[in-house]
């Protein structure tokens, strides 16, 4: 063999188990012990709730420095007597990669709702995250008792979301160091206010569009600091806007130290509301040019997100829509508008026949730039009668983000990404803490998925959890910078964002193959608004970082 | 008094006769503009070099030579129908329909005239005048299968569901046919069962792909299952037999401006605005587009013009209230805003009255 043949093999072969290696792998129930399976009590009357859940989250909930995982289920309603009880599940990380159902002793099994998601967040400041669980029927405030076990405290908290919430975020409007709490309402869905829609040309009973329904308002709870909330959405534009909320992100859009919201409805306007101080919201979603599709539709916004995408210095934002809609990413404009940019990067031709729920910018590869990956799946499980090209269970998406554009991956990213799931919630975070970022997502009438990264071998990182100490402990709001191989980049701590479920909070900073960091900034949210510089700090590992 | 014709001008015309008339009609034309330079005002030479011009597909300029000639003969019906053809090739349909409607006045006999008169009327979406031009002959000549095809399609399009399915009976009863697959598709798009339309369409253009239309319902019928990508190709297939196809144009626009390829978008619509210059989601299109291309002032004078004459159209409301808000001019946006948060609660109150359809 000629050295020129010999090379030719060896490179094809090289080329060709690059391909056949998957970015990421789906952990089977039998080797983690994630048994549970989401009940969405589907029944031929076709009620609206069945088909939006589960929400789920990666959480440390023991601060034993493991990410653990809640999984949100379904529960009694009034249109829905579940045969046995159904619950929430809470389950530990062992450490090793299996988990242990941990739920009954946690105390966090629900039950008292049709759960549909779910908000990790330390509101207390003790160190110790709490759950926020929302539904149909109530909503529920797990607090952390510091010892494996949660108390229910919706009501002496004085949060009282009726009806049916769905996304909710956790996040510091007024820069008091406490996090107050925004919550998605859907639709009015109370017996009055429930229609069937009718036997389509099958002879089923099919569920409504949420165009059939009315819209609510959202929820603005502040956070009073003595474990107790009070509803501040009265006279503001978060109370005049009826929507029909299902995502929502918590994000400083404008870099004016203020955190805004961004919330995606179903079949109505999105809302973005800009937070002008003192309480203050003002809903900019049109002349923002996010509200509405470029010819001038609503669209059915489901899964949301907020990431300075492209390295601008400014929060870009993201929508999952519906089938034939696109998805929407839109690019900030620096100065409160924004362009879609789907098209540009390859999303919208790729999601037209997708309908998207959970999804996040990450940089599942660590080498510093952001990528972003989708759960998807339509939510009618007759679709294919209606739409033979749209189907019901649809194909997770992946991109990966390369000279300042993203690419679908998706077909190369491993066997996984060839399945089909009714995906709703997603989460990503480290479970094995190795650095890469893992993805949980919650399927609708069935088990979670979890996927673990094997992606960015040789790639550097350092994960960094911050600790607010005059801030919010959870840090939401944190300018992080970040300046490696000549190379300065940077990630804003936002809140919530996916659909129904909470993140790992801690960030990985990813610097591909430079030799180290420099050095870490962190801008610590108001009302210290301290920046603090770490330099040359390890790699490779998680270091807590806590507010000077 | 009547000149005598200078020999060399009589050469001319022979020789172009000579040549059209044994099919070299690209050579024939050199030899016509040659003569009418000479003589300029023969209608015999304006109407046979636009007849030259019409078969060497140059029908803006057949439609100067055969407007000409009319203008020397008022009333050549001949001519006129010529001029039709001509239109009608060109794509000016409603130029067309007025020449045709001359000529079925002058020979209401005559078939040609009259089916092109209901098709030009059709593709103008003037589906009344066909029911009221084509029913009394449908009722002389049921057996007629163009006219029953053309009433039918009128009928069901203008969703006299109940009279149309008489006609497509009759058309049906001579077996199947691209023709009864084609308004039986066309039928249940209007009731919205897209599968069952999908398959009847699927089967007509089995039957005729050739059948005018076919591939735009088709198109439709793909785009309503969700298939956007396939109803792309019907379009274009439709618009490769008809390049003026209406629906294909309009819908093929829609689908490339949601690509963002808003040059081809723009020609498609632009053609189908040529066919109905005030068809108002064309219009709009084409000033959404506008606005994506970064001209906001040219979108907004297209907006409120459509929003003047269509006050409940949300979308241009909203796109107009983007305008506005791009050209700083905030209280115009904020006015634009108010009114799409009215219609939109307006319409929210009709939805939750009505029920859920699929």
């Amino acid at each position: 063999m000629t050295r020129r043949g010999f090379l030719g093999c060896t490179l094809g072969a090289s080329a060709a188990f690059g391909a056949a290696s998957p970015l990421f792998v789906e952990r089977p129930a039998s080797e983690t012990g994630l048994v549970w399976t989401h009940d969405n009590a589907m029944s031929d009357a076709h009620y609206l709730p069945e088909t939006l859940g589960p929400g789920c989250a990666f959480l440390d909930y023991d601060n034993d420095g493991w990410m653990d995982i809640y999984l949100v289920n379904s529960g009694p309603a009034d249109f829905f007597k579940p045969a046995k009880p159904l619950r929430n599940a809470l389950y530990r990380n062992n450490r090793d990669g299996t988990f242990t159902d941990v739920t009954d002793k946690a105390g966090v099994a629900g039950g008292t709702n049709f759960g549909m998601g779910v908000a990790v967040g330390d509101f207390d400041n003790d160190g110790w995250p709490d759950l926020f669980v929302t539904g149909y029927g109530n909503c529920i405030l797990y607090k952390n008792n510091r010892d494996g076990t949660f108390t229910d405290v919706t009501r002496k908290a004085g949060l009282e979301c009726p009806g049916w919430t769905t996304s909710a975020v956790w996040f510091d409007y007024d820069n008091d160091g406490k996090l107050d709490l925004f919550v998605c309402s859907f639709v009015a869905y109370g017996p009055g206010d429930r229609r069937a829609c009718g036997v389509n040309k099958l002879g089923k009973g099919f569920y409504c569009i949420p165009r059939f329904f009315k819209p609510t308002a959202s929820f603005l709870f502040h956070n009073n600091g003595d474990g107790t909330f009070t509803q501040k959405s009265a006279g503001t534009d978060i109370a005049k806007s009826m929507g029909k909320g299902l995502g929502v992100v918590a994000a400083d859009i404008n870099n004016d130290g203020l955190m805004d919201l961004f919330v995606a409805n179903d079949t109505v306007q999105n809302f973005l509301y800009a937070n002008r101080g003192n309480g203050r919201f003002e809903d900019i979603s049109l002349p923002a040019e996010v509200a509405f599709s470029e010819g001038g539709q609503p669209r059915s916004g489901m899964g949301v997100d907020a990431a300075d995408v492209f390295g601008s210095g400014f929060q870009d934002l993201f929508v999952a829509n519906v089938d034939q809609e696109m998805f929407s990413l839109y690019r900030n404009q620096k100065n409160e508008t924004f362009r879609d940019a789907a098209h540009a990067n390859g999303v919208a031709q790729s999601t037209r026949l997708l309908s998207g729920w959970g999804l996040k910018f990450f940089d599942y590869d660590n080498d510093g730039a952001l990528d972003l990956i989708l759960a998807n799946g339509h939510p009618d499980d007759m679709i294919e009668s209606y739409s033979p090209a749209v189907k019901h269970k649809e194909p997770l998406l992946l991109f990966h983000q390369e000279d300042g554009k993203l690419r679908d991956v998706s077909k190369t990213a491993g066997p996984v990404f060839d399945n089909s799931y009714a995906a709703r919630g997603l989460a990503v975070g480290d479970f094995n803490n190795d650095g890469r970022l893992d993805v949980l997502i919650g399927v609708n009438g069935g088990p979670p998925v979890l996927l673990e990264n094997r992606s960015g071998e040789g790639n550097r990182w350092l994960g960094l959890k911050l600790q607010g100490v005059n801030c919010n402990r959870d840090a939401i709001g944190a300018k992080i910078r970040w300046a490696a191989g000549g190379v300065v980049r940077s990630r804003m701590k936002n809140g919530g964002g996916s659909y129904l479920s909470s993140h790992d909070p801690r960030e990985v900073l990813g610097i591909g193959k430079a030799e180290k960091i420099d050095w870490v900034e962190i801008v610590w949210p108001k009302p210290s608004g301290k920046v603090q510089r770490i330099q040359n700090p390890p790699l490779g590992r998680y270091i807590t970082v806590q507010e000077p | 008094m009547v000149l005598a014709q200078s020999p060399e001008a009589e050469d001319l015309l022979k020789q172009a006769i000579q040549l059209h008339q044994s099919g070299q009609v690209a050579a024939a034309i050199p030899f016509y503009e040659k003569y009418l330079s000479q003589k300029p005002e023969s209608p015999l030479a304006l109407s046979n070099l636009g007849a030259a011009y019409a078969r060497s597909a140059r029908y803006k300029d057949a439609i100067a030579q055969y407007t000409k000639a009319l203008k020397l003969q008022p009333g050549n019906v001949p001519v006129e129908m010529n001029l039709g053809l001509a239109y009608y090739k060109a794509g000016q349909i409603a130029e067309a329909a007025a020449r045709f409607e001359k000529v079925h006045k002058a020979m209401p006999a005559e078939t040609q005239p009259l089916l092109l008169l209901a098709d030009c009327l059709l593709r103008l979406g003037k589906y009344s005048q066909v029911d009221t031009l084509l029913t009394p002959v449908f009722r002389n000549r049921p057996d007629d299968r163009a006219v029953a095809y053309l009433l039918g399609t009128a009928l069901i399009r203008d969703q006299k569901t109940e009279r149309g399915q008489t006609v497509i009976d009759r058309i049906l009863r001579d077996g199947d046919s691209a023709e009864a697959r084609l308004l039986l598709g066309v039928t249940k798009l209007n009731a919205h069962e897209y599968p069952a339309a999908l398959e009847d369409l699927r089967k007509a253009v089995e039957l005729n792909p050739k059948l005018p239309d076919v591939y735009a319902y088709y198109g439709q019928a793909l785009q309503s299952t969700g298939d956007p990508a396939a109803a792309a190709d019907a379009y274009r297939k439709a618009l490769e037999a008809d390049p003026m196809q209406f629906q294909a144009n309009l819908e093929l626009g829609v689908l490339l401006k949601d690509e963002q390829k808003y040059d081809l978008a723009i020609e498609h619509l632009q053609r189908a605005l040529q066919l109905r210059p005030g068809h108002l989601d064309g219009r709009y299109q084409v000033a959404a587009i506008e606005l994506q291309r970064g001209r906001a002032d040219v979108a907004r004078q297209q907006l409120e013009r459509i929003v003047k004459e269509a006050p409940g159209f949300t979308a241009a409301h909203v796109t107009l209230a983007t305008a506005y808000y791009r050209l700083q001019r905030k209280a115009d946006g904020d006015r634009e805003r108010a009114i799409v948060q009215k219609l939109t609660a307006e319409t929210q109150a009709k939805q939750q009255k009505g029920i859920n359809i699929k």
